[in-house]
């Protein structure tokens, strides 16, 4: 009998990652100098983490913490 | 806790002059008050930062940064965010949802910040983008940059276009002693 693989992202799942707003040094990692988000492709990150990455930097550019532009 | 009640981590955006003139203890106690108002439950705020904005916002170019968890309904935090948009020192907020508050946090609760913790500068400085840069190094006067390719493509063609003007200028000279041995 096979094992199923949990496609839920929990803290148990090592494929969740957990992004802060306020962790804005580990978002600038994700933006290009310009301040342009970089594509999954880039990033390597999986469609789920991909689009908690981008709210992230989102919030954090809403609070001024990251510029929109540069 | 009512079944729509929601733990919520908020981030209020101080005006700093707010915060010069009232201090940092009396801005939070009217965020506090106004939270309290529309029957929200505060459990954390405390000063998160003091730091430089990224762009400017209403002509401010620095912010001091409020940071809590409440437990309140959705109504209750649409109410409390329309009052704090028109009156007050906040300048944005953001709002959260969140599954519980940290450990970290509830220990922090609601403590008095003195005045001198929270270092606010006494002007409003210019905005400038790259204020929290490290400066550059100066140039050390090493190796010059190599040229660019294309400045060396134009090189060579400029020498190809000289060596041939020279071939063309010799040709003249070659034909006119021809000819010269041709009359003789």
């Amino acid at each position: 009998m096979t094992e199923e693989i949990s496609t839920v992202a929990t803290p148990q799942n090592p494929n969740s990652i957990e992004f802060d707003y306020k962790d804005v040094e580990t978002l600038l990692r994700f933006v290009n100098s310009q301040g342009r988000i970089y594509s999954a492709q880039r990033t390597g990150l999986n469609a789920r983490n991909q689009r908690k990455m981008k709210r992230a930097v989102k919030y954090a550019r809403f609070l001024a913490l990251m510029p929109h532009t540069v | 806790m009512n079944d729509n009640d929601y733990i919520y981590q908020a981030m209020f955006m101080l005006d700093n002059g707010e915060v010069r003139d009232q201090g940092f203890n009396a801005v939070r106690d009217w965020v506090k008050a106004t939270l309290e108002k529309h029957g929200a439950e505060v459990k954390v705020l405390r000063h998160w930062r003091e730091s430089q904005l990224a762009y400017p916002i209403q002509g401010n170019t620095r912010s001091t940064y409020l940071l809590g968890y409440l437990q309140a309904s959705q109504q209750t935090v649409s109410k409390a965010k329309a009052e704090m948009y028109l009156l007050g020192p906040v300048i944005r907020m953001l709002v959260l949802k969140e599954e519980e508050i940290p450990a970290a946090e509830l220990a922090l609760g609601i403590a008095d910040v003195a005045d001198t913790d929270v270092a606010v500068p006494d002007e409003e400085p210019e905005f400038d983008p790259f204020a929290d840069e490290p400066e550059a190094d100066e140039f050390d006067g090493g190796a010059a940059p190599e040229a660019k390719p294309e400045v060396k493509a134009e090189a060579k063609t400029a020498a190809k276009a000289e060596g041939e003007g020279g071939k063309a200028a010799e040709k003249p000279a070659a034909a006119a002693t021809e000819s010269t041995k041709s009359d003789s």
